[in-house]
Protein backbone atom coordinates (compact mmCIF):
# COMPACT_ATOMS: atom_id res chain seq x y z
CA UNK A 1 0.00 0.00 0.00
CA UNK A 2 1.21 3.48 -0.83
CA UNK A 3 2.26 5.59 2.14
CA UNK A 4 -0.05 8.49 1.27
CA UNK A 5 -2.97 6.06 1.04
CA UNK A 6 -2.14 4.69 4.47
CA UNK A 7 -1.89 8.17 6.01
CA UNK A 8 -5.19 9.29 4.44
CA UNK A 9 -6.87 6.09 5.57
CA UNK A 10 -5.66 6.50 9.14
CA UNK A 11 -6.73 10.16 9.16
CA UNK A 12 -10.22 9.53 7.80
CA UNK A 13 -10.86 6.52 10.03
CA UNK A 14 -9.25 8.38 12.93
CA UNK A 15 -11.59 11.36 12.56
CA UNK A 16 -14.68 9.14 12.41
CA UNK A 17 -13.76 6.70 15.19
CA UNK A 18 -12.22 9.43 17.32
CA UNK A 19 -15.29 11.67 16.98
CA UNK A 20 -17.60 8.78 17.78
CA UNK A 21 -15.71 7.52 20.83
CA UNK A 22 -14.98 10.97 22.23
CA UNK A 23 -18.58 12.19 22.01
CA UNK A 24 -19.83 8.90 23.46
CA UNK A 25 -17.37 9.27 26.34
CA UNK A 26 -18.36 12.89 26.98
CA UNK A 27 -22.06 12.10 26.90
CA UNK A 28 -21.51 9.36 29.49
CA UNK A 29 -19.91 12.04 31.70
CA UNK A 30 -23.06 14.17 31.38
CA UNK A 31 -25.15 11.55 33.18
CA UNK B 1 -49.13 7.07 25.76
CA UNK B 2 -46.59 8.36 23.25
CA UNK B 3 -45.50 11.51 24.96
CA UNK B 4 -44.81 9.66 28.20
CA UNK B 5 -42.49 7.25 26.42
CA UNK B 6 -38.84 8.17 26.26
CA UNK B 7 -35.68 6.51 25.03
CA UNK B 8 -33.09 5.30 27.51
CA UNK B 9 -29.54 6.72 27.20
CA UNK B 10 -28.40 3.83 25.01
CA UNK B 11 -31.81 3.62 23.41
CA UNK B 12 -31.51 7.00 21.70
CA UNK B 13 -27.96 6.23 20.59
CA UNK B 14 -28.99 2.94 18.99
CA UNK B 15 -32.18 4.43 17.57
CA UNK B 16 -30.25 7.45 16.25
CA UNK B 17 -27.56 5.23 14.74
CA UNK B 18 -30.30 3.11 13.24
CA UNK B 19 -31.92 6.22 11.80
CA UNK B 20 -28.63 7.40 10.29
CA UNK B 21 -27.20 4.08 9.20
CA UNK B 22 -29.22 2.87 6.27
CA UNK B 23 -28.91 1.88 2.67
CA UNK B 24 -27.26 5.27 2.16
CA UNK B 25 -24.19 3.79 3.81
CA UNK B 26 -24.10 0.39 2.18
CA UNK B 27 -25.78 0.97 -1.15
CA UNK B 28 -25.21 4.62 -1.99
CA UNK B 29 -21.89 5.57 -0.42
CA UNK B 30 -19.61 3.00 -2.16
CA UNK B 31 -21.17 3.96 -5.50
CA UNK B 32 -20.94 7.73 -4.98
CA UNK B 33 -17.43 7.62 -3.53
CA UNK B 34 -16.15 5.66 -6.52
CA UNK B 35 -18.02 7.89 -8.95
CA UNK B 36 -16.36 11.02 -7.60
CA UNK B 37 -12.79 9.91 -7.21
CA UNK B 38 -12.46 8.12 -3.88
CA UNK B 39 -10.13 10.05 -1.59
CA UNK B 40 -11.01 13.54 -2.85
CA UNK B 41 -14.69 12.86 -2.27
CA UNK B 42 -13.94 11.65 1.27
CA UNK B 43 -12.39 14.99 2.15
CA UNK B 44 -15.46 16.92 0.98
CA UNK B 45 -17.73 14.38 2.69
CA UNK B 46 -15.98 14.77 6.08
CA UNK B 47 -16.08 18.57 5.73
CA UNK B 48 -19.84 18.49 5.10
CA UNK B 49 -20.32 16.12 8.03
CA UNK B 50 -18.81 18.75 10.31
CA UNK B 51 -20.24 21.93 8.81
CA UNK B 52 -23.59 20.65 7.57
CA UNK B 53 -24.78 17.36 9.06
CA UNK B 54 -23.70 17.74 12.69
CA UNK B 55 -25.15 21.25 13.17
CA UNK B 56 -28.43 20.19 11.54
CA UNK B 57 -28.73 17.01 13.59
CA UNK B 58 -28.08 19.03 16.75
CA UNK B 59 -30.68 21.64 15.74
CA UNK B 60 -33.26 18.95 14.96
CA UNK B 61 -32.75 17.03 18.19
CA UNK B 62 -32.93 20.24 20.21
CA UNK B 63 -36.18 21.28 18.51
CA UNK B 64 -37.84 17.90 19.11
CA UNK B 65 -36.71 17.89 22.72
CA UNK B 66 -38.05 21.42 23.24
CA UNK B 67 -41.42 21.20 21.47
CA UNK B 68 -42.24 17.51 21.99
CA UNK B 69 -44.08 17.73 18.66
CA UNK B 70 -43.47 16.23 15.21
CA UNK B 71 -41.98 18.19 12.32
CA UNK B 72 -45.00 20.30 11.31
CA UNK B 73 -46.03 21.07 14.87
CA UNK B 74 -42.46 21.99 15.77
CA UNK B 75 -42.09 24.56 12.99
CA UNK B 76 -45.44 26.05 13.96
CA UNK B 77 -44.63 26.15 17.65
CA UNK B 78 -41.15 27.62 17.15
CA UNK B 79 -41.81 30.27 14.49
CA UNK B 80 -45.58 30.53 14.14
CA UNK B 81 -48.31 28.63 12.38
CA UNK B 82 -47.89 30.75 9.22
CA UNK B 83 -44.49 29.14 8.72
CA UNK B 84 -45.58 25.59 9.48
CA UNK B 85 -45.61 24.91 5.71
CA UNK B 86 -41.81 24.70 5.97
CA UNK B 87 -42.24 21.77 8.33
CA UNK B 88 -44.77 20.29 5.93
CA UNK B 89 -42.20 20.50 3.14
CA UNK B 90 -39.53 18.87 5.31
CA UNK B 91 -41.95 16.08 6.22
CA UNK B 92 -43.01 15.67 2.59
CA UNK B 93 -39.42 15.38 1.33
CA UNK B 94 -38.78 12.60 3.84
CA UNK B 95 -42.10 10.95 3.02
CA UNK B 96 -41.33 11.13 -0.72
CA UNK B 97 -37.99 9.43 -0.03
CA UNK B 98 -39.78 6.84 2.12
CA UNK B 99 -42.10 5.95 -0.78
CA UNK B 100 -39.18 4.65 -2.82
CA UNK B 101 -37.01 3.69 0.16
CA UNK B 102 -39.51 0.97 1.01
CA UNK B 103 -39.04 -0.32 -2.54
CA UNK B 104 -35.26 -0.53 -1.99
CA UNK B 105 -35.86 -2.26 1.34
CA UNK B 106 -38.06 -4.74 -0.50
CA UNK B 107 -35.28 -5.39 -3.05
CA UNK B 108 -32.89 -6.11 -0.16
CA UNK B 109 -35.32 -8.60 1.40
CA UNK B 110 -35.86 -10.27 -1.97
CA UNK B 111 -32.12 -10.55 -2.67
CA UNK B 112 -31.39 -11.93 0.77
CA UNK B 113 -33.95 -14.70 0.27
CA UNK B 114 -32.89 -15.24 -3.34
CA UNK B 115 -29.29 -15.73 -2.18
CA UNK B 116 -30.28 -18.13 0.61
CA UNK B 117 -32.98 -20.18 -1.10
CA UNK B 118 -32.87 -19.63 -4.86
CA UNK B 119 -29.14 -19.96 -5.50
CA UNK B 120 -28.87 -16.39 -6.81
CA UNK B 121 -25.11 -16.73 -7.03
CA UNK B 122 -25.41 -19.46 -9.66
CA UNK B 123 -27.80 -17.46 -11.84
CA UNK B 124 -27.06 -14.70 -14.34
CA UNK B 125 -27.47 -11.67 -12.02
CA UNK B 126 -28.00 -9.00 -14.67
CA UNK B 127 -30.72 -11.01 -16.34
CA UNK B 128 -32.12 -11.97 -12.92
CA UNK B 129 -32.38 -8.28 -12.03
CA UNK B 130 -34.12 -7.42 -15.31
CA UNK B 131 -36.66 -10.22 -14.84
CA UNK B 132 -37.25 -9.28 -11.20
CA UNK B 133 -37.79 -5.57 -11.84
CA UNK B 134 -40.03 -6.13 -14.84
CA UNK B 135 -42.33 -8.40 -12.81
CA UNK B 136 -44.87 -7.57 -10.10
CA UNK B 137 -42.56 -8.96 -7.42
CA UNK B 138 -41.09 -5.59 -6.37
CA UNK B 139 -44.60 -4.50 -5.33
CA UNK B 140 -44.95 -7.62 -3.17
CA UNK B 141 -41.61 -7.05 -1.44
CA UNK B 142 -42.37 -3.33 -1.11
CA UNK B 143 -45.52 -4.41 0.76
CA UNK B 144 -43.55 -6.83 2.96
CA UNK B 145 -41.06 -4.06 3.86
CA UNK B 146 -43.87 -1.70 4.87
CA UNK B 147 -45.62 -4.38 6.93
CA UNK B 148 -42.42 -5.17 8.88
CA UNK B 149 -41.58 -1.47 9.40
CA UNK B 150 -45.10 -0.58 10.53
CA UNK B 151 -45.28 -3.60 12.86
CA UNK B 152 -42.18 -2.35 14.68
CA UNK B 153 -43.37 1.22 15.20
CA UNK B 154 -46.85 -0.03 16.11
CA UNK B 155 -45.34 -1.26 19.42
CA UNK B 156 -44.22 2.28 20.26
CA UNK B 157 -40.93 3.89 21.12
CA UNK B 158 -39.45 1.65 23.79
CA UNK B 159 -40.92 -1.75 22.95
CA UNK B 160 -40.80 -1.20 19.20
CA UNK B 161 -38.17 1.26 17.95
CA UNK B 162 -35.62 1.02 20.78
CA UNK B 163 -35.79 -2.75 21.06
CA UNK B 164 -35.53 -3.29 17.30
CA UNK B 165 -32.52 -0.99 16.98
CA UNK B 166 -30.74 -2.63 19.90
CA UNK B 167 -30.84 -5.84 17.85
CA UNK B 168 -30.38 -4.42 14.35
CA UNK B 169 -27.39 -2.13 14.90
CA UNK B 170 -25.01 -4.48 16.79
CA UNK B 171 -25.94 -7.29 14.34
CA UNK B 172 -25.25 -5.00 11.41
CA UNK B 173 -21.84 -4.04 12.78
CA UNK B 174 -20.87 -7.69 13.34
CA UNK B 175 -21.98 -8.63 9.81
CA UNK B 176 -20.07 -5.74 8.32
CA UNK B 177 -16.90 -6.50 10.24
CA UNK B 178 -16.99 -10.11 8.99
CA UNK B 179 -17.50 -8.82 5.44
CA UNK B 180 -14.62 -6.34 5.83
CA UNK B 181 -12.24 -9.09 6.91
CA UNK B 182 -13.25 -11.21 3.90
CA UNK B 183 -12.95 -8.28 1.50
CA UNK B 184 -9.52 -7.16 2.71
CA UNK B 185 -8.07 -10.66 2.53
CA UNK B 186 -8.95 -11.05 -1.16
CA UNK B 187 -6.05 -10.91 -3.64
CA UNK B 188 -5.74 -7.46 -5.20
CA UNK B 189 -7.92 -5.83 -2.54
CA UNK B 190 -5.12 -3.38 -1.83
CA UNK B 191 -5.75 -1.68 -5.19
CA UNK B 192 -9.24 -0.89 -4.00
CA UNK B 193 -7.86 0.70 -0.85
CA UNK B 194 -5.37 2.69 -2.91
CA UNK B 195 -8.20 3.99 -5.07
CA UNK B 196 -10.41 4.73 -2.10
CA UNK B 197 -7.92 6.59 0.03
CA UNK B 198 -5.57 8.28 -2.47
CA UNK B 199 -6.81 11.83 -2.75
CA UNK B 200 -6.49 13.37 -6.19
CA UNK B 201 -6.85 16.95 -5.02
CA UNK B 202 -7.52 18.31 -8.54
CA UNK B 203 -10.93 16.59 -8.34
CA UNK B 204 -11.90 19.02 -5.58
CA UNK B 205 -12.49 21.56 -8.38
CA UNK B 206 -15.46 19.55 -9.66
CA UNK B 207 -18.75 21.11 -8.49
CA UNK B 208 -20.55 17.78 -8.77
CA UNK B 209 -18.17 16.32 -6.23
CA UNK B 210 -19.16 18.98 -3.68
CA UNK B 211 -22.84 18.76 -4.53
CA UNK B 212 -22.82 15.00 -4.12
CA UNK B 213 -20.73 15.18 -0.96
CA UNK B 214 -23.34 17.50 0.52
CA UNK B 215 -26.19 15.34 -0.75
CA UNK B 216 -24.48 12.22 0.65
CA UNK B 217 -23.82 13.90 4.03
CA UNK B 218 -27.50 14.82 4.21
CA UNK B 219 -28.77 11.52 2.77
CA UNK B 220 -26.65 9.28 4.89
CA UNK B 221 -26.72 10.98 8.27
CA UNK B 222 -30.39 11.85 8.10
CA UNK B 223 -29.60 15.56 8.59
CA UNK B 224 -32.51 17.76 7.54
CA UNK B 225 -34.93 14.84 7.26
CA UNK B 226 -36.84 15.65 10.46
CA UNK B 227 -36.07 12.16 11.76
CA UNK B 228 -33.79 13.30 14.56
CA UNK B 229 -36.39 15.91 15.46
CA UNK B 230 -38.95 13.13 15.80
CA UNK B 231 -36.65 11.04 17.98
CA UNK B 232 -35.96 14.19 19.99
CA UNK B 233 -39.65 14.18 20.97
CA UNK B 234 -38.88 11.03 22.98
CA UNK B 235 -35.50 12.12 24.35
CA UNK B 236 -34.71 12.34 28.05
CA UNK B 237 -34.95 15.72 29.78
CA UNK B 238 -31.18 15.90 30.33
CA UNK B 239 -30.24 14.76 26.82
CA UNK B 240 -27.39 16.82 25.38
CA UNK B 241 -28.33 17.30 21.69
CA UNK B 242 -24.81 18.30 20.75
CA UNK B 243 -23.12 15.17 22.08
CA UNK B 244 -25.82 12.77 20.93
CA UNK B 245 -25.79 14.18 17.40
CA UNK B 246 -22.00 14.11 17.22
CA UNK B 247 -21.98 10.47 18.30
CA UNK B 248 -24.51 9.59 15.62
CA UNK B 249 -22.84 11.60 12.86
CA UNK B 250 -19.37 10.14 13.34
CA UNK B 251 -20.76 6.65 14.01
CA UNK B 252 -22.69 6.83 10.77
CA UNK B 253 -19.63 7.84 8.76
CA UNK B 254 -17.63 5.02 10.34
CA UNK B 255 -20.23 2.53 9.09
CA UNK B 256 -20.07 4.13 5.63
CA UNK B 257 -16.31 3.61 5.61
CA UNK B 258 -16.75 -0.04 6.60
CA UNK B 259 -19.21 -0.47 3.74
CA UNK B 260 -16.82 1.16 1.29
CA UNK B 261 -13.91 -1.06 2.32
CA UNK B 262 -16.18 -4.07 1.93
CA UNK B 263 -17.47 -3.26 -1.54
CA UNK B 264 -14.66 -1.43 -3.34
CA UNK B 265 -11.74 -3.80 -2.61
CA UNK B 266 -14.03 -6.73 -3.60
CA UNK B 267 -14.76 -5.04 -6.93
CA UNK B 268 -11.08 -4.32 -7.56
CA UNK B 269 -10.06 -7.83 -6.52
CA UNK B 270 -12.50 -9.38 -8.98
CA UNK B 271 -11.43 -7.24 -11.92
CA UNK B 272 -7.74 -7.59 -11.10
CA UNK B 273 -8.28 -11.33 -11.65
CA UNK B 274 -9.83 -10.54 -15.04
CA UNK B 275 -6.92 -8.25 -15.98
CA UNK B 276 -9.32 -5.41 -16.43
CA UNK B 277 -8.18 -1.78 -16.56
CA UNK B 278 -9.03 0.52 -13.66
CA UNK B 279 -11.24 2.67 -15.92
CA UNK B 280 -13.43 -0.33 -16.71
CA UNK B 281 -13.62 -1.16 -13.01
CA UNK B 282 -14.75 2.39 -12.35
CA UNK B 283 -17.38 2.13 -15.08
CA UNK B 284 -18.93 -0.75 -13.16
CA UNK B 285 -18.72 1.16 -9.91
CA UNK B 286 -20.43 4.16 -11.50
CA UNK B 287 -23.52 2.21 -12.48
CA UNK B 288 -26.75 3.75 -11.28
CA UNK B 289 -28.74 3.24 -8.14
CA UNK B 290 -29.23 -0.44 -8.52
CA UNK B 291 -26.34 -1.40 -10.80
CA UNK B 292 -23.50 -2.02 -8.39
CA UNK B 293 -25.35 -3.69 -5.55
CA UNK B 294 -27.95 -5.79 -7.29
CA UNK B 295 -26.23 -6.61 -10.58
CA UNK B 296 -22.52 -6.68 -9.92
CA UNK B 297 -22.14 -7.80 -6.31
CA UNK B 298 -23.73 -11.22 -6.99
CA UNK B 299 -21.23 -11.68 -9.86
CA UNK B 300 -18.32 -10.57 -7.69
CA UNK B 301 -19.27 -12.77 -4.76
CA UNK B 302 -19.74 -15.77 -7.05
CA UNK B 303 -16.00 -15.65 -7.77
CA UNK B 304 -14.78 -15.74 -4.18
CA UNK B 305 -14.63 -18.78 -1.86
CA UNK B 306 -17.85 -19.15 0.19
CA UNK B 307 -19.26 -16.34 -1.94
CA UNK B 308 -22.87 -17.37 -1.45
CA UNK B 309 -22.49 -17.17 2.32
CA UNK B 310 -20.85 -13.75 2.18
CA UNK B 311 -23.38 -12.42 -0.33
CA UNK B 312 -26.22 -13.52 1.96
CA UNK B 313 -24.37 -11.84 4.82
CA UNK B 314 -24.08 -8.62 2.84
CA UNK B 315 -27.77 -8.56 1.88
CA UNK B 316 -28.76 -9.36 5.47
CA UNK B 317 -26.66 -6.40 6.63
CA UNK B 318 -28.34 -4.28 3.95
CA UNK B 319 -31.77 -5.41 5.20
CA UNK B 320 -30.87 -4.51 8.80
CA UNK B 321 -29.58 -1.10 7.74
CA UNK B 322 -32.64 -0.46 5.59
CA UNK B 323 -35.13 -1.39 8.30
CA UNK B 324 -33.35 0.58 11.03
CA UNK B 325 -33.78 3.73 8.90
CA UNK B 326 -37.20 2.86 7.54
CA UNK B 327 -38.72 2.65 11.01
CA UNK B 328 -37.42 6.17 11.75
CA UNK B 329 -39.02 7.45 8.54
CA UNK B 330 -42.33 5.75 9.22
CA UNK B 331 -42.27 7.07 12.79
CA UNK B 332 -41.62 10.61 11.52
CA UNK B 333 -44.73 10.51 9.35
CA UNK B 334 -46.83 8.73 12.00
CA UNK B 335 -45.83 11.30 14.63
CA UNK B 336 -47.48 14.03 12.55
CA UNK B 337 -50.76 12.11 12.52
CA UNK B 338 -50.43 11.40 16.26
CA UNK B 339 -49.95 15.15 16.82
CA UNK B 340 -53.21 15.77 15.02
CA UNK B 341 -55.05 13.59 17.53
CA UNK B 342 -54.95 10.11 16.02
CA UNK B 343 -54.07 7.05 18.07
CA UNK B 344 -50.76 5.37 17.23
CA UNK B 345 -52.60 2.36 15.85
CA UNK B 346 -54.64 4.45 13.43
CA UNK B 347 -51.70 6.68 12.47
CA UNK B 348 -49.48 3.70 11.68
CA UNK B 349 -52.23 2.08 9.60
CA UNK B 350 -52.77 5.25 7.53
CA UNK B 351 -49.03 5.70 7.02
CA UNK B 352 -48.59 2.07 5.99
CA UNK B 353 -51.39 2.21 3.41
CA UNK B 354 -50.28 5.61 2.09
CA UNK B 355 -46.63 4.58 1.70
CA UNK B 356 -47.64 1.37 -0.03
CA UNK B 357 -49.84 3.12 -2.59
CA UNK B 358 -47.46 6.01 -3.25
CA UNK B 359 -44.47 3.69 -3.54
CA UNK B 360 -46.03 1.60 -6.32
CA UNK B 361 -44.83 3.85 -9.20
CA UNK B 362 -41.21 3.50 -7.98
CA UNK B 363 -41.67 -0.26 -7.59
CA UNK B 364 -42.85 -0.52 -11.19
CA UNK B 365 -40.53 1.93 -12.95
CA UNK B 366 -36.79 2.34 -12.40
CA UNK B 367 -36.97 5.63 -14.37
CA UNK B 368 -39.53 7.04 -11.96
CA UNK B 369 -37.54 5.66 -9.02
CA UNK B 370 -34.35 7.39 -10.20
CA UNK B 371 -36.22 10.64 -10.80
CA UNK B 372 -37.60 10.62 -7.25
CA UNK B 373 -34.19 9.76 -5.79
CA UNK B 374 -32.70 12.68 -7.70
CA UNK B 375 -35.42 15.23 -6.86
CA UNK B 376 -35.98 14.48 -3.18
CA UNK B 377 -32.38 13.49 -2.39
CA UNK B 378 -31.47 17.03 -3.41
CA UNK B 379 -34.64 18.30 -1.70
CA UNK B 380 -32.91 17.56 1.60
CA UNK B 381 -30.84 20.69 0.98
CA UNK B 382 -34.04 22.76 0.99
CA UNK B 383 -35.17 20.95 4.12
CA UNK B 384 -31.83 21.84 5.69
CA UNK B 385 -32.32 25.45 4.58
CA UNK B 386 -35.70 25.56 6.33
CA UNK B 387 -34.12 24.38 9.59
CA UNK B 388 -31.54 27.14 9.19
CA UNK B 389 -34.31 29.71 8.61
CA UNK B 390 -36.04 28.46 11.75
CA UNK B 391 -32.90 29.02 13.82
CA UNK B 392 -32.35 32.45 12.24
CA UNK B 393 -35.93 33.46 13.02
CA UNK B 394 -35.60 32.35 16.64
CA UNK B 395 -32.14 33.96 16.82
CA UNK B 396 -28.99 31.80 16.74
CA UNK B 397 -27.80 32.93 20.14
CA UNK B 398 -31.16 32.41 21.82
CA UNK B 399 -31.51 29.04 20.08
CA UNK B 400 -28.05 27.96 21.23
CA UNK B 401 -28.38 29.16 24.82
CA UNK B 402 -32.00 28.27 25.52
CA UNK B 403 -32.91 25.41 23.22
CA UNK B 404 -29.75 23.41 22.58
CA UNK B 405 -28.03 23.92 25.93
CA UNK B 406 -29.37 23.35 29.41
CA UNK B 407 -27.79 24.52 32.68
CA UNK B 408 -26.92 20.93 33.64
CA UNK B 409 -24.90 20.32 30.44
CA UNK B 410 -21.14 20.25 30.93
CA UNK B 411 -20.35 20.64 27.23
CA UNK B 412 -22.06 23.56 25.52
CA UNK B 413 -21.89 25.10 22.08
CA UNK B 414 -19.85 28.26 21.76
CA UNK B 415 -20.44 31.40 19.73
CA UNK B 416 -19.03 29.65 16.68
CA UNK B 417 -22.48 28.10 16.24
CA UNK B 418 -24.02 31.56 15.71
CA UNK B 419 -21.56 32.35 12.91
CA UNK B 420 -21.97 28.90 11.42
CA UNK B 421 -25.76 29.22 11.19
CA UNK B 422 -25.77 32.88 10.19
CA UNK B 423 -23.05 32.81 7.56
CA UNK B 424 -21.38 29.51 6.77
CA UNK B 425 -24.43 27.25 6.37
CA UNK B 426 -26.39 29.68 4.13
CA UNK B 427 -23.31 30.59 2.08
CA UNK B 428 -22.30 26.97 1.46
CA UNK B 429 -25.86 26.11 0.48
CA UNK B 430 -26.20 28.99 -1.98
CA UNK B 431 -22.70 28.41 -3.38
CA UNK B 432 -23.30 24.71 -3.98
CA UNK B 433 -26.68 25.38 -5.59
CA UNK B 434 -25.36 28.12 -7.89
CA UNK B 435 -22.37 25.97 -8.78
CA UNK B 436 -24.71 23.13 -9.63
CA UNK B 437 -26.91 25.37 -11.82
CA UNK B 438 -23.88 26.68 -13.70
CA UNK B 439 -22.38 23.25 -14.18
CA UNK B 440 -25.67 21.77 -15.41
CA UNK B 441 -26.19 24.66 -17.82
CA UNK B 442 -22.63 24.38 -19.16
CA UNK B 443 -22.92 20.61 -19.62
CA UNK B 444 -26.25 20.63 -21.45
CA UNK B 445 -27.58 24.13 -22.23
CA UNK B 446 -30.48 22.75 -24.28
CA UNK B 447 -31.90 20.32 -21.73
CA UNK B 448 -30.85 21.45 -18.27
CA UNK B 449 -34.23 23.02 -17.50
CA UNK B 450 -36.40 20.33 -19.07
CA UNK B 451 -39.06 19.24 -16.62
CA UNK B 452 -39.92 15.77 -17.87
CA UNK B 453 -36.53 14.10 -17.71
CA UNK B 454 -35.13 11.76 -15.08
CA UNK B 455 -32.34 13.99 -13.81
CA UNK B 456 -32.25 17.69 -14.72
CA UNK B 457 -32.32 20.96 -12.81
CA UNK B 458 -35.73 21.64 -14.35
CA UNK B 459 -37.42 18.54 -12.95
CA UNK B 460 -36.01 19.25 -9.49
CA UNK B 461 -37.10 22.90 -9.40
CA UNK B 462 -40.50 22.09 -10.86
CA UNK B 463 -41.32 19.40 -8.27
CA UNK B 464 -39.98 21.50 -5.39
CA UNK B 465 -42.02 24.49 -6.57
CA UNK B 466 -45.25 22.47 -6.88
CA UNK B 467 -44.81 21.03 -3.38
CA UNK B 468 -43.96 24.38 -1.78
CA UNK B 469 -46.86 26.18 -3.51
CA UNK B 470 -49.36 23.55 -2.38
CA UNK B 471 -48.08 23.64 1.20
CA UNK B 472 -48.18 27.45 1.39
CA UNK B 473 -51.67 27.69 -0.13
CA UNK B 474 -53.11 24.93 2.07
CA UNK B 475 -51.01 25.70 5.16
CA UNK B 476 -53.96 26.53 7.40
CA UNK B 477 -55.92 23.48 6.28
CA UNK B 478 -52.98 21.08 6.69
CA UNK B 479 -51.90 22.34 10.08
CA UNK B 480 -55.33 23.13 11.59
CA UNK B 481 -55.78 19.82 13.39
CA UNK B 482 -52.27 19.78 14.83
CA UNK B 483 -52.62 23.23 16.35
CA UNK B 484 -56.15 22.63 17.51
CA UNK B 485 -54.85 19.53 19.30
CA UNK B 486 -51.85 21.41 20.67
CA UNK B 487 -54.06 24.18 22.03
CA UNK B 488 -56.25 21.55 23.67
CA UNK B 489 -59.48 22.47 21.86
Amino acid sequence: MEIETLITMILIFGVCIGGFVYSLYRSSKED
Amino acid sequence: MDKKESFSRWGIIFAGLGMAVGTGNLWRFPRIVSQYGGGAFMIAWIIFLIIWALPLLTIELAIGKKTRLGVIGSFGKMIGQNFAWMGTFVAFVTAAITFYYTVVTGWCVKYFFATCFQGLIRKEPIQYWEVFTSSWEPIGFHFVAICIGCSIIYFGVVKGIERANKILIPSLLILLLIAVVRSLTLPGAIQGLNFLFSPNLSQLGDPKLWLNALSQAAWSTGAGWGLMLTYGVYSRKNENPLLTSTTLGFGNNFVSLLAAITVIPTVFSFFAGQNMAQERVLDVMRQGNEGLTFKWLPILFSKIPSGSFFLALFFLALCFAAFSSLIAQLEMISRIFIDSGLTRKRAVTIVGIGCFLLGIPSALSIGFFNNQDWVWGLGLMVSGAFFIILVLKVGPRKFREEIISSPEHKIKLGRGFDYLVTFILPIQLIAVLLWWFWDSYSADPGNWMKIFTTASVGTVLFQWAVAITVFIVFNKVITKKIFREKNGN
